[in-house]
């Protein structure tokens, strides 16, 4: 029997549990909060522009269950939005139960306030357990980081404003750590735009309730709302704070855009609750993630691991990582894609296999294997890595990766050989 | 899996501290100069509070008058003094490991000694110290004959190693060791763990004081107690016994280093699984971290004593390897 022990349970860490565990290892999820999905929980943007391509793309290797969920989950179908198309947009407050409930029938554990402090090691290149806030070891034969990127306080403080009390709340349930620099492989750092080091996470959500009715009603058919900023409250410079460069487009600056994702998701990294309450509509609006979303938000892209394109770290020969701390990835389309990587090949790591590096006529892994070239250079530390937009979407179109034709995702996948590689049993 | 360091004043109304002025901060990387988080959390962010207090040192440890409500001589080499304090700083020393400076009134600021809490009564406002007279500062504080105040700084919490075994045992047995002064910080560590609905049983060792000067302290204490002397068979036979005992969780060890060698020794071989807190016998001067009077090297580290809470196995293991 093979463990394999995930830190971090978003959903890059849940992504790669479920391949682990088909694959046939026994998995445990060490999760610091008290609930899945870290930032899933108050994302909910999937199959907008190239996501659609790497979604199918997941169904038809094997991690069809992540995609099911949020299909399942979605309040909105298949809208637009600007510089968006064929969104769906998921229910964040329903699809964190229906994750934890997927993934222990599968077999999976999932330890919940259970946060990582520091690494055992076995020799300077292998992990022997991952010590936790209450001393105890978990071992593992395999383990995969999936921690993120985010924060913590000092660094949301250092490269930001301070904490502004998201959904990860470090206050109760501590900081993370990097499980790869505590192993001894030095960190990788993004940039934004000014050469400043990290990045503002790219939405805040308002609490519907306190928007007019006209709004929510509206918000609740369509699923999008877009309102024009106050003239004297233009600032395109608020575009290159940004984490998710496929949102930097100057709709976003001219204009307030509200997506129904349960929450009201407003496209900007924080916004003056002051200047937010001169829009009509918005006069009672209240933030309720981050819940100081009118002063600062959670930044980002602070802990990268150097990893191969199969995802395992370079310097360590049992660590594999996915999502944010894989690189500059945004979204939870590419958690998913990562992670499912990531755990797969845990497996085949621990069976001494040649690990799976998913080939570039697929979308996920031309972009796993692009990430890693660019951020090689200054140039690529400042840029972000998604299907859904910035330079990579228009690098999928260029090679013609991008498709809503899923007979056709399910050919080349078919042709690559691997439909439904993440299904199969290796222990 | 490179060792960070806890500080014992870390997330107090003391932290962050001159050190973290200066880039020295012990917990936290970012005020050790480095740009990134990594750090030994205990709750609060020590970056933020640092930004927050406008990048200084948030209040420092100010030196009292302390009024002298009773001497006491309980013979040649024991005096216990109970002091006037305000009532917050009886509360902030009423933990285990408490310790705060003293010095007489017409003394300088460099014979400021570090004293042991033996008591705290925070409603009365009161504290009680005992003193073994074995030295120049000492000896001072025994000869202010006619004096009714002493100078007084605190409060400081680095006397006892292992603080976090003895706040994390609850509802369990525990050994308590106490030998000669040392008896002294003993009282606040037994009266913790029976608050915390522990079985406690206290060897007691006269040790070079010649005298148990705790009794009354722990008699109202519903805990087995053990008079023997540790340097004798007899008392080697009844420590091994008590530590072969599985029932035994935690060990508090106030006394000497080669004490805590010994009961080490001892948990080794019979009890693997039981914690070990001591008390911290290192030498401290400022007890601010400042002066490295208290530095010692723990592996490749310098690590100052008056502060850090260490892993006291390994620390103990270096100490006999290294003499």
């Amino acid at each position: 029997m093979v463990k394999v022990v995930v830190i971090g349970g978003g959903w890059a860490g849940c992504a790669a549990a479920l391949t682990a565990r088909k694959a046939g290892a026994e998995v445990v999820i060490l999760e610091k909060t008290d609930m899945l999905l870290g930032c899933g929980l108050v994302g909910g943007i999937m199959r907008n522009n190239g996501r659609y391509t790497a979604a199918e793309e997941l169904i038809y290797l094997g991690g069809n269950e992540l995609i099911e969920i949020t299909d399942k989950a979605a309040r909105h179908v298949n809208i637009n939005f600007p510089g968006h198309a064929h969104a769906n947009l998921y229910d964040v407050t329903m699809v964190e139960p229906m994750v934890r409930e997927m993934l222990l029938k599968k077999g999976v554990t999932i330890k919940l306030m259970a946060r990582a402090t520091d690494v055992v090691m076995k020799n300077s290149k292998r992990i022997k357990g991952i010590v936790l806030a209450d001393d105890t070891v978990e071992y593992g034969d395999v383990f995969i980081e999936a921690t993120g990127s985010t924060g913590p306080m000092g660094n949301c403080l250092r490269y930001g404003n301070g904490c502004s009390m998201c959904i990860l709340r470090c206050p109760s349930f501590g900081p993370r750590i990097s499980i790869s620099y505590r192993a001894g492989v030095e960190d990788l750092l993004g940039m934004r735009a000014d050469e400043v080091y990290g990045a503002f996470s790219g939405s805040c959500k308002l609490n519907k309730d306190s928007l007019s009715e006209e709004i929510r009603e509206k918000l609740n058919k369509e699923g999008v709302v877009v309102l024009p900023v106050p003239k004297e409250d233009i600032n395109m410079e608020k575009l290159n704070l940004k984490v998710c460069q496929q949102y930097a487009l100057p709709e976003y600056a001219e204009n307030v855009i509200l997506l129904d994702t349960g929450h009201a998701k407003l496209m900007t990294p924080f916004y003056p609750l002051e200047k937010l309450r001169k829009i009509p509509g918005l006069e009672r609006a209240r933030y309720e993630d981050p819940y100081s979303g009118g002063k600062a938000n959670s930044v980002r892209y602070l802990s990268m691991a150097p990893r191969d394109n199969a995802m395992k770290v370079i310097g360590l020969d049992n660590l594999l990582c996915a999502g944010e701390k894989s690189g500059l990835f945004t979204g939870h389309t590419e958690a998913m894609v990562t992670g499912c990587l990531a755990g797969h090949n845990s497996v085949r790591l621990a069976l001494g296999m040649p690990l799976l590096e998913l080939p570039r006529n697929l979308a996920s892994g031309d972009l796993i294997a692009y990430a890693n070239e660019s951020i090689k250079t200054k140039e690529g530390l400042k840029k972000r890595y998604t299907f859904a937009g910035a330079e990579y979407f228009e690098r999928m179109k260029q090679l013609g990766l991008y498709t809503t034709d899923t007979n056709l995702i399910k050919e080349r996948v078919m042709r690559n050989n691997l439909l439904k590689i993440y299904d199969e049993k290796l222990v | 899996m490179a060792n960070r360091l806890e500080c014992i004043d870390a997330a107090t109304d003391y932290c962050p501290c001159y050190l973290a002025e200066l880039n020295e901060c012990i917990v936290c990387s970012q005020l050790q100069g480095k740009n990134f988080c990594d750090c030994n959390w205990r709750g609060v962010c020590i970056y933020q509070e640092f930004v927050w207090a406008g990048y200084k040192a948030k209040a420092t440890r100010s030196t009292i008058f302390s009024k002298v409500l009773k001497k006491e001589k309980i013979n040649k080499e024991v005096i216990i003094l109970t002091l006037k304090v305000p009532n917050k700083m009886a509360r902030e020393l009423n933990e285990p490991g408490s310790f705060v400076f003293l010095r007489g009134i017409s003394s300088p600021s460099f014979f400021d000694t570090p004293m042991s809490v033996m008591f705290a009564d925070e409603m009365e406002g009161i504290i009680k110290i005992a003193i073994q007279v074995n030295g120049p500062k000492t000896k001072l504080i025994q000869q202010s004959q006619g004096e009714e105040e002493v100078y007084l700084r605190g409060p400081y919490w680095n006397g006892l190693l292992g603080h976090r075994y003895i706040k994390g045992t609850h509802n369990s047995k525990a050994l308590v060791v106490l030998r000669g002064i040392a008896q002294a910080p003993g009282v606040i560590v037994i009266s913790k763990l029976i608050n915390n609905k522990n079985n406690v049983i206290a060897i007691i060792d006269k040790g070079k004081v010649g005298v148990n000067f705790i009794g009354d302290y722990i008699k109202d204490f519903d805990i087995t107690t053990v008079d023997t002397d540790l340097l004798s068979e007899e008392g080697q036979r009844i420590l091994k016994e008590l530590i072969k005992d599985k029932g035994i969780t935690l060990v508090y060890s106030g006394g000497s280093d080669e004490q805590h060698v010994n009961i080490l020794n001892y948990l080794e071989l019979y009890n693997k699984e039981a914690y070990l807190a001591v008390s911290n016998n290192n030498t401290i001067c400022c007890g601010e971290g400042i002066c490295g009077s208290c530095e010692v090297q723990i592996g490749d580290q310098k690590v100052r004593m008056c502060k850090v809470q260490v892993d006291i196995r390994k620390a103990l293991e270096r100490k006999m390897l290294n003499g």
